[in-house]
């Protein structure tokens, strides 16, 4: 393994695991404020992750070793996608390259590890969340493999870092159609991945809504504070993806002290940016039913199919 | 222009295209819709202002204007007024579901694509590589002429139709002369307006403007 | 003598052994016995194969007692890969029987019908020409329909999953005897090299690729021919499910790569087109199916579909770049069909053996009843897990190494001056896509309804864990879906071996390159990165847990009210509902509700009753119509039966001038 890219793999371990809760901070304080009310301020989820560490943990009866595995496994998977991904700085392992596939796959992990959490609870509840996340994570997937594809082929390699770097060495591919109706497809992959609104509502407890919530209705002290911050860390990792790939400076190209302090204070930036547009965004929008979530998604799966078809028209006009 | 930025500029174009395309068949909120159709018109006009510039065709920035004035602006307006004299802006239930027709839509794109590789050696290549789009908006359009219920959403679909054909002419020809234009552009504008007052009287006679009250068009 | 000459003649050896002990051996011995003989039988296999792709030369003639040409035997290296995965899934299915037979399934029948099954599938990918191909190829069929009516007497629906599963094999034995007699005609000759030196494009040769590939599609469970699958595997005893969807199906990717590779390897572009679509339109249906199955064995044998899909799909993709000249994709693409080969083998045992470990230990098939087995049969849910990890793609798993493999010749496979191909790899990345993540949502549904929360049946509630030979063999092939996904170098090397191509090569310490596509992936390095990142968050979570321990309580904060009933669980039914509602018009469940209502009011309900039953499209909309027809005829066909001697007497005495007739003129 190469030196540069470990150094740079811990850096964004580090710098997403005390960023992603202030994301998720800054997200609940601009939606507090736009909504008129005074927000608990932009620490409040790590004061909350304090305070379930210190909590007692119950578990029920008839719950197995899934439910005490399973948050760890969902943190684990965060933190090896925030290792792999290009946020800080794009320098990948030699043997182990940031190939689409490989962090879609690490990323399903998690996916799963929370899905198995919700069913092993016995409860209506769980299975009904755990349900609702994996059929939503079924539907997004041939949209976000579609969406990188497209990104993909002027770049001739599926390696994230490698498509950031075209990037920043052509920034006019950065505004390009393909490029848009990707990044737009991609935006809506993530919004239904991570759980945010229109097709999760993250702050309800509403049954015939609730779907992340569902699952992690039976977890409670330091499980449920793995929980929250494994998703957290998903939301900020892929967050952070989008950033890298929309605004592709500022990411580093080799590993130095002046290039990673650039890098991380550009990923606080992006993130922080990103993270008040959706939140904002999500003021305005209401969560759409359950059965028009398929519609939203197969609108992404077009917009990513026509980025690809796009992608040769421009091929063949340069 | 530069020929890099000219490619650049009528992809965008195409891009826009394609995109309110792919909208107009999505939304079904028909302000949204006829916002879109404008958009497109906007989009459809820049394209044949770029292709004027690339080609040094100073009449083609006149089709240009008449393209803006009546497709960006008139056309919508009159939809505008016709959906907005129609009741409830939302159109309920299409024949297809919204799912269903955005596959379609992914499919009829690979269609246009595919039908347009004959096209390859003529005009100029970034131009001719652009037709696929012209040709996907004239399928979109008869998409929603067939899958919508709305009689404001099948002027919608006819309009993109248009648009369609328009686009590939000005891609493939470079331009239709200024006079075939207009007269199509007056065509267009004429069939709309017969259209408003028919969807007037379709009103007037059964209360409300769902073409599926129109099945028995037998004898 | 040479190596793999010895080997076959040990495996026919050995099949004797088996049927003879089967056939003298006491009752009580009898399992032991023949299975362990099968089981020897089934290493034969994988060694001779071994061997066959090492670059072993043999060839083992067997004169026929009828004049025809003897029996020819000489593996070649894409015979001997798929020598090794029949026999290795043999083997280790053979092992579980020992522990797994009961009652009809321990029978003298049973075994010996075991033991010629898996001799004939050995000798398939063996055959050196047509006529020995179709004779091991008969073989197989007629043991594994003995095998799928072993439970008969017990289980009605046997007896009408057998029928199916008869008729369907013997269409494919007849299309596939009509494409070889194609090829045979126009080749002058029936083995397989000369049937090779067939003119390309000649106007037989489409005929024969699509005889052929219909043929082969058919065994393989290839929609809309795969109607006896879903049938067969849950009829059929879990072992003989386990080899007949880990291996038998596979004879059929064997025949399309012998006809694709060997056979026609010039030809136009839609076959691979072809191909392709049969792949595609297989993948996403089965995969759809199985995920609302509610059956444990229907849903793996609808995944089988979707995983030979996917086969099919990466097979026609490789041969549609090839016929356009893109041949570093191409390469990749038909490696990765073997890739597939080899993993859906591990895992698919895997979870066959798994499946039949629940039915043993609760007799239950019905994932609704099943629940909380993870505490009582630890072994079962381990090795089950690491198969739906596999099924479903995840790394480490082999599956995940051929999905990656498949999607990265699917990638770097578009060429846009060829808008054929420019459309068809996205549209195929799209439907990899889904299909996985379909698999993913399949597999966490069957594993987390079986095996987590609580026993949703009283039968699952008293389970116990299997006798010792079950589980060896589903620890085995656990531990084979993860050995290859962590070192997925040793299926490569096999796999470059069994093509001859380049395309896919070892890369360091058992990792995995596609020079052809420059693409890398080391799931070691992988693993360890993973570990690497797990540590912090084990070290935090073990000191929190020693200070804390967990409590444990009835129900911890009662979710959805008080716990009255485990009934009150999500079951596997209403875990697939949202899916099944989003494909409604694919899959066309038919739903009743029927709501009584207190005789005072109609606003207070006293009963509800639901009922949802998901048929088979394809069987509903195809061939139901097609099966009224052919009762018509045969019943129009019933006059001729009248009974009468002299009547039976006139047809042949007609029959005979009819013929004479004939030839006189």
């Amino acid at each position: 393994m190469n030196l540069g890219a470990a150094i740079l793999a811990v850096v964004q371990v580090t710098v997403m695991v005390a960023l992603s809760p202030l994301l998720v901070g800054v997200m609940r304080q601009t939606r507090a404020r736009l909504e008129g009310r005074a927000g608990a301020g932009v620490l409040q989820p790590w004061r909350d992750l304090r305070k379930l560490a210190a909590k007692e943990t119950l578990r029920s009866a008839g719950t197995g070793w899934v439910s005490a595995a399973g948050p760890l496994v969902l943190v684990s998977s965060g933190l090896l996608i925030c290792a792999l991904v290009p946020l800080v700085g794009a320098v990948p392992f030699t043997s182990v390259p940031d190939d689409l596939f490989v962090v879609v796959s690490v990323l399903l992990i998690g996916t799963v590890a929370l899905a198995l959490v919700g069913l092993d609870a016995g409860t209506a509840f769980g299975g009904m969340g755990s349900s609702r996340h994996m059929t939503i994570a079924a539907l997004v997937e041939p949209t976000v493999l579609v969406a990188v594809y497209a990104l993909s082929i002027p770049v001739g390699s599926s390696a994230l870092s490698r498509i950031v770097l075209a990037r920043i060495d052509e920034p006019a591919s950065v505004v390009s159609p393909v490029s848009l109706l990707a990044l737009v497809a991609l935006a809506i992959a993530v919004v239904a991945e991570t759980g945010r609104l229109p097709v999760d509502n993250p702050s309800t407890h509403l049954e015939l809504t609730m779907i992340h919530e569902a699952m992690v209705i039976e977890s409670s002290g330091r499980d449920l504070g793995w929980l929250e911050l494994g998703s957290w860390l998903r939301l900020g990792a892929l967050l952070g993806l989008l950033g890298s790939l929309l605004v592709p400076w500022g990411v580093a190209q080799a590993v130095s002290v002046g290039a990673l302090l650039v890098g991380v204070l550009m990923l606080a930036l992006k993130l922080a940016l990103l993270g008040s547009a959706l939140a904002a965004a999500e003021v305005f929008l209401a969560k759409l039913r359950l059965f028009r979530v398929p519609e939203l998604l197969a609108g992404s799966f077009v917009l990513a199919f026509l980025a690809v078809t796009a992608s040769y028209l421009v091929v063949q006009a340069a | 222009m530069a020929p890099s930025a000219f490619s650049e500029l009528l992809a965008l174009c195409a891009g826009v295209l394609l995109l309110t395309g792919v909208l107009i068949v999505w939304r079904r909120d028909l302000r949204a819709v006829v916002r879109l159709l404008s958009v497109q018109g906007v989009a459809l006009a820049v394209l044949v202002a770029v292709i004027g510039i690339d080609s040094r065709a100073p009449e083609l920035f006149g089709v240009a204007l008449l393209v803006l004035v009546l497709k960006g602006v008139v056309l919508p307006t009159v939809l505008n007024r016709v959906s907005a004299s129609s009741g409830p802006g939302r159109v309920e239930a299409p024949m297809i579901n919204t799912t269903s027709s955005l596959i379609s839509v992914a499919l009829l794109a690979t269609l246009a694509y595919l039908v347009s590789q004959p096209l390859k050696t003529a005009g100029s290549a970034p131009a001719v590589a652009a037709v696929p789009v012209g040709i996907a908006l004239v399928l979109f359009g008869f998409l929603v002429l067939a899958s919508q219920r709305h009689a404001v959403s099948q002027l919608v679909g006819f309009l993109m139709l248009d648009n369609g054909i328009a686009a590939v002419a000005f891609l493939i020809a470079g331009g239709v002369p200024l006079v075939v234009e207009l007269g199509a552009s007056l065509d267009l504008l004429l069939v709309v307006l017969v259209l408003q007052v028919l969807t007037g009287r379709i009103r007037a006679e059964f209360g409300d403007i769902d073409l599926d009250d129109l099945n028995e068009l037998r004898d | 003598m040479t190596a793999v000459e010895a080997g076959i003649h040990a495996q026919l050896a050995l099949a004797v052994v088996a049927t003879a002990a089967a056939v003298l051996a006491p009752a009580r011995l009898r399992s032991l016995c023949s299975g362990l003989a099968s089981a020897a039988l089934g290493v034969a296999g994988a060694v001779t194969g071994a061997l066959a792709l090492a670059g072993g030369q043999g060839s083992t003639e067997i004169p026929m007692s009828i004049p025809i040409d003897p029996v020819v035997l000489s593996p070649g290296p894409l015979g001997g890969f798929f020598m090794i995965v029949a026999g290795s899934v043999g083997a280790v299915a053979a092992v579980y029987a020992i522990g797994y037979v009961q009652g009809p399934s321990a029978s003298t029948t049973s075994w010996a019908a075991l033991a010629t099954f898996m001799l004939g599938m050995q000798m398939v990918p063996a055959a050196g020409d047509a006529v020995s191909f179709l004779l091991a190829w008969e073989l197989m069929a007629v043991a594994s329909t003995v095998l799928v009516l072993t439970e008969h007497r017990e289980r009605a629906e046997v007896r009408s999953a057998a029928t199916w599963y008869a008729v369907m094999t013997h269409l494919s034995f007849v299309l596939i005897l009509l494409g070889f007699a194609v090829l045979a005609a126009a080749g002058h000759g029936t083995s397989f090299a000369a049937m090779a030196r067939v003119e390309p494009g000649s106007a037989g040769t489409s005929l024969a690729f699509v005889l052929l590939v219909l043929g082969f599609a058919t065994k393989a469970g290839i929609v809309p021919m795969h109607v006896w699958l879903p049938r067969a595997h849950p009829a059929a005893p879990s072992h003989v499910s386990a080899v007949m969807s880990a291996a038998m199906v596979k004879m059929g990717v064997y025949g399309v790569l012998l006809v694709a590779l060997r056979l026609l390897p010039v030809g136009p572009q839609w076959w691979g087109l072809v191909l392709v679509a049969l792949g595609a339109v297989s993948a996403v249906y089965g995969i759809l199916q199985a995920s609302v199955a509610s059956e444990l064995k229907r849903l793996l044998a609808y995944s089988t579909t979707e995983n030979v899909g996917l086969m099919f799909l990466a097979i026609g993709a490789g041969v549609l770049l090839r016929s356009y000249g893109v041949v570093g994709s191409a390469e990749v693409a038909i490696g990765a069909a073997l890739l597939l080969v080899a993993s859906h083998a591990a895992f698919k045992t895997a979870l066959f053996l798994g499946a039949g470990s629940i039915i043993h230990a609760t007799g239950e098939r019905d994932l609704d009843r099943l629940g909380g087995l993870g505490k009582r049969m630890p072994t079962t849910a381990v090795s089950f897990g690491i198969g739906a990890l596999g099924a479903s793609a995840l790394p480490i798993t082999c599956g995940f190494v051929a999905e990656w493999a498949l999607l990265q010749s699917l990638i770097h496979g578009a060429r846009p001056e060829d808008r054929l191909v420019a459309v068809v790899m996205p549209l195929a990345v799209a439907v990899v896509a889904l299909t996985a993540g379909l698999a993913l949502m399949t597999f966490v549904k069957a594993y987390g309804i079986a095996f987590l929360a609580r026993a949703r049946g009283t039968e699952a509630g008293t389970a116990h864990e299997s006798p010792f030979s079950m589980r060896a063999a589903m620890v085995v092939s656990a531990i084979a879906v993860v050995g290859l996904g962590l070192v997925p170098g040793v299926m490569a090397s096999a796999v470059v071996r069994a093509l001859g191509l380049g395309g896919i090569d070892v890369v360091g310490p058992g990792g995995l390159g596609l020079p052809g596509v420059g693409a890398v992936l080391d799931p070691v390095a992988l693993t360890v990165l993973a570990l690497l990142a797990a540590a912090p968050v084990l070290a935090v979570a073990w000191r929190m847990a020693r200070r804390r321990p967990r409590r444990r309580v009835d129900l911890a904060w009662g979710g959805g009210g008080v716990r009255v009933s485990p009934r009150m669980q999500y079951t596997a039914t209403s875990y697939a509902e949202p899916l099944s509602r989003v494909f409604d018009d694919a899959l066309r469940p038919e739903r009743d509700l029927e709501i009584t209502h207190v005789s005072e009011s109609r606003y207070l309900v006293e009963r509800v009753r639901f009922r949802q039953q998901l048929e088979d499209v394809v069987e509903v909309r195809a061939y139901r119509p097609a099966i009224r027809l052919v009762d018509r005829v045969g019943i129009a066909a019933r006059r001729l039966q009248s009974g009468s001697i002299h009547r039976y007497l006139m047809y042949s005495f007609v029959a005979l001038v009819a013929v004479l007739v004939v030839v006189s003129l």
